[in-house]
């Protein structure tokens, strides 16, 4: 019974990200609306007033204020300090912390 | 009992990471299409390295940059209703001309058209409908940050179908929204520049690097930070991560162990019946290629359910931090072939050495003295 069940659920799983694979590469809806108001950011919002926080801002420059921004930024950094994380310099480019990065 | 062991175990594991994979994957592809839909460029303004205003008059300088086709400008700002913080965007008149396609996303009323500068009327998202209890016809009150009153007319409702992008939004007129934010005059927040379609917008950006306190970023700028966002780097993917590849070693230290004592005598049986050493391998490797993935499998399905359906309570807080998910928010699940295929690669694998090894080890012992050994 095992065995058939493991082919099963595999085939199956295998065919639920075929789906979405396909579902997401014909994905552009709202393209209209989207290019009109022009802002990068999907709804996520927020409700943590501690943004304006010195060492948050700076965060937020890096991200360039997009709406929301700072909050990927400090959810994604929930658990390790991003200043700590050589990639997460490197890789956004604008962050300008020249005394770590040395 | 080693088989319940493994299967709970790797169920738990993968369903936790799976979800997570998931819906950080379907985060950053939302990230992208939104970000494909932006400006070539975006303009600020930096003072002292702090965004600022800009003011409209770099209007007329970047136009006459080779490349740039058209400058638009816009305000946007947050504004805080209840415990909720909605983004609102003022768009330019000149802007709203529809030839980038036709906005069907709209549940009820009308998009706004450049007649609606300096009218009040604006366009909201589903969240805020739904939390102010208000319909197209209807007029609401905003309190700004200059603590004045402003009076709106809602004439356009989003749809569903773009709450991913609309839930928190409040469009309005240009104008609306300069006075809204109390803007200085002649001052917006940003600008928007499309390139010509001939133009390379990096080359084109390259040509405002002399004027000054400007800021320019392009598409390019805005999805490596994304990105890098809702990458691995993110601390609590990493820790679930980490929690994942933690249970693997767990299950296969106690594979080892308990293969060593348990099966020593169904491997001596097997050989006393003529088995080889590669036959007993082959045995063992399909049982744990049947349970490792019978269990990754299940809990990828779970994970995935979890997410698209559940919209993941609980996990998902943990995963946007202090950010919130409006409630008409469908969070976007993204079951990529290359996540599946790694979820597996860090699961199924690491069981099969596990069980391969032992295995091995058992097998080239004299069967006589392996079932004495196990019955000892």
């Amino acid at each position: 019974m095992l065995p058939v069940l493991a082919i099963v659920l595999t085939a199956a799983l295998v065919s639920v990200s075929i789906y979405s694979e396909s579902q997401w590469s014909m994905r552009e809806y709202d393209r209209a609306l989207r290019e009109v108001v022009s802002l990068p950011s999907i709804a996520i919002g927020t409700n943590y007033e501690g943004t304006r926080n010195p060492l948050i801002e700076v965060f937020v420059r890096s991200m360039y204020d997009v709406p929301g921004g700072y909050d990927y930024i400090v959810s994604s950094s929930f658990i390790d300090t991003p200043t700590r994380l050589r990639d997460f310099r490197e890789t956004i480019p604008g962050f300008n912390f020249t005394a770590v990065k040395g | 009992m080693r088989t319940a062991v493994i299967l709970i175990t790797f169920l738990v594991a993968t369903t936790m990471i799976s979800a997570v994979l998931f819906t950080k994957d379907g985060l950053e592809r939302e990230a992208e299409l939104s970000v494909q839909s932006a400006p070539d460029l975006t303009l600020q303004y930096l003072k002292g390295g702090r965004v600022e205003p800009i003011n409209a008059s770099y209007i007329s300088l970047i136009s006459e940059i080779p490349g740039v086709e058209k400058v638009l400008k816009r305000t946007w700002g947050y504004a805080g209703i209840g415990k909720y913080t909605f983004v609102v965007v003022g768009l330019d008149p000149d802007g709203l001309d529809y030839s980038r396609g036709v906005i069907t996303s709209l549940e009820d009323g009308r998009f706004l058209t450049p007649e609606d500068e300096g009218t009040g009327n604006i366009v909201i998202g589903k969240l805020l409908a739904y939390m102010l209890n208000v319909k197209v016809g209807d007029d609401i009150i905003l309190l700004s940050e200059s603590v004045e009153t402003n009076k709106f007319h809602v004439v356009g409702l989003f749809s569903d179908a773009s709450s991913i992008y609309t839930a928190d939004m409040i469009l309005m007129s240009l104008g609306d929204a300069n006075k809204f934010f109390s803007m200085p005059e002649g001052q917006v927040t940003d600008l928007c520049v499309y390139v010509s379609p001939s133009e390379n917008p990096a080359t084109v950006a390259s040509r405002m690097n002399s004027i000054p306190n400007l800021r320019v970023l392009d598409q390019d700028l805005l999805l490596r930070g994304y990105k890098a966002a809702y990458g691995a780097r993110g601390g609590i993917f990493t820790t679930l991560w980490t929690i994942l590849l933690v249970a693997v070693a767990l299950i296969a230290f106690s594979q080892a162990i308990v293969v060593g004592h348990e099966s020593q005598f169904e491997v001596g049986l097997l050989k006393t019946f003529g088995f080889s050493t590669l036959d007993i391998i082959e045995v063992r490797l399909a049982e744990s290629l049947v349970i490792g993935f019978f269990a990754t499998s299940l809990g990828m399905l779970l994970g995935f359910s979890y997410a698209a359906f559940l919209n993941a309570p609980g996990l998902v807080d943990i995963l946007l931090g202090w950010a919130y998910l409006p409630r008409e928010f469908r969070l976007p699940v993204y079951v990529s072939l290359q996540s599946v295929f790694s979820i597996y690669a860090v699961t199924v694998i690491p069981l099969l050495i596990t069980t391969v090894v032992p295995a091995w080890l058992n097998a080239i012992t004299d069967p006589e003295l392996a079932m004495r050994r196990a019955a000892a």
